[in-house]
């Protein structure tokens, strides 16, 4: 929260601190309580449309935290409230609980060649925008932002970046705003891409989470698309989330040592790699891990039921996160860096798809979700 | 709608502690469910 908002909340009018964040928790909640209701009632009300059978909950929890964004801007109440907004906390929660529902062989299995996808896609696309950004003379710094935020894991890889490279506060707000304005389109045009070209939901999973920025947007992908498309999409997702930390330690030692060339740099170590280590990754495999265990000691139908509780809870926070996703939303004044920016992070997006397509359909062509 | 406020190292470290409160939310609900606290049909 920046120094304006904070004098703008309602401490400096006596009211305690945390009133207004649990006040924002209370409105994503009621908004999700509206997505569940809709999407329950949807099919139901509409029976015999195609078109209302197939819009799942994210589509509904996006409009509706849009439309929530809209009306509290209106009246002033939404950077008051913007505390109680935790889409991080609440889609990696719901990512720890999907590991539930997918079995360690399916996370083994698949980690290899998520890896393989991880490290040629980030290479291959940072290595492309760091080059384009170079030909239309972008600022080092911001180069280095925009090539880890669109080839990693968006705006939480420009953060890492930024603090590797020491980049300037709006260059970070600059480049975490395109990631967004990217991400939230890509949500809606990837599946159904994915559906006119007849990709299996491993393909599509695995194109979606190596291609979609942002973790929340890579769910709510893979979400549209299915359970064996979502569960692919999480496992190579977070395999590039892990990446983070390689690529800002050496991002930090590029920057130290050649474009500064700073005598007195430190190399960094093990101890930066952890600190940049995502942990709810620990989470999500540890309750795969529960799960997997779990389903061996109890009869089938009774295993199935309990963990069907477990999607249930899952899907209530994916809908916390993704109504938190249309209530953060925020339009930047993309024009203040000019068209150039916006330019190299677009070529770079386009080169991402057609590299994690092609990734995608040749690594995860003959894989299948047991 | 306003412009992105660019992110500061104390909610660098919130992102942080949010991932460990994710991890542990996450886990002691899965551990709830199994043992039968959250029975099968509670959750609407």
């Amino acid at each position: 929260m920046s120094t304006e908002q904070a004098a703008n909340t309602g401490v400096q009018a006596g009211t305690p601190a945390w009133r207004w964040p649990a006040a924002g928790v209370l409105v994503v909640l009621l908004l999700a309580a509206a997505t569940r209701f809709l999407e329950k009632g949807v099919p139901t009300w509409f029976a015999g449309s195609g078109l209302a059978k197939a819009i799942e909950f994210p589509v509904y929890a996006i409009v509706l935290g849009l439309l929530g964004n809209a009306v509290l801007t209106a009246t002033g109440l939404r950077d008051r409230l913007a505390g109680g907004f935790r889409t991080e906390f609440f889609i990696k929660t719901g990512l720890v609980l999907l590991g539930a529902s997918i079995n360690l062989k399916v996370i083994v299995t698949a980690a290899g060649p998520a890896i393989i996808q991880g490290i040629v896609l980030i290479s291959t696309v940072f290595l492309f925008t760091w080059w384009l950004g170079g030909r239309l003379g972008l600022d080092d710094k911001l180069r280095a932002l925009l090539s880890a935020a669109v080839s990693i894991c968006g705006v939480s890889a420009a953060i890492a970046a930024a603090g590797a490279v020491q980049a300037r506060r709006e260059q970070l707000a600059y480049s975490a705003s395109l990631v967004i304005a990217f991400a939230l389109p890509s949500i809606f045009i990837l599946p159904a891409l994915a559906s006119a070209l007849g990709l299996s939901p491993e393909v599509a999973g695995a194109w979606i989470g190596g291609n979609i920025d942002t973790t929340a947007a890579v769910t709510a992908a893979g979400t549209i698309v299915g359970e064996d498309a979502l569960a692919i999409a999480t496992i190579v997702k977070v395999t590039q989330n892990a990446l983070i930390g390689v690529v800002v330690v050496a991002l930090t030692a590029w920057f130290a040592f050649r474009v500064e060339r700073r005598a007195d740099a430190a190399r960094p170590g093990l101890g930066e790699l952890w600190r940049r280590f995502p942990k709810f990754v620990l989470g999500f495999v540890s309750a795969s891990v529960i799960a997997t265990w779990y389903l061996t000691t109890v009869p089938a139908a009774q295993g199935k039921a309990v963990i069907g509780v477990a999607n249930d809870l899952r899907t209530w926070f994916l809908i916390l996160a993704f109504v938190s996703i249309g209530l953060e939303f925020r339009v930047a004044s993309l024009k203040e860096a000019g068209w150039r920016p916006v330019g190299v992070f677009a070529a770079a997006t386009v080169v991402n798809v057609l590299v994690a397509l092609g990734l995608a359909a040749l690594l995860f062509s003959g894989y299948t979700v047991e | 709608m306003s412009e992105v406020e660019p992110p500061t190292s104390g909610e660098s470290r919130t992102a942080l502690n949010e991932d460990w409160a994710a991890t542990i939310v996450g886990l002691v609900l899965l551990v709830l469910i199994i043992t039968g606290v959250i029975p099968t049909g509670l959750v609407p």
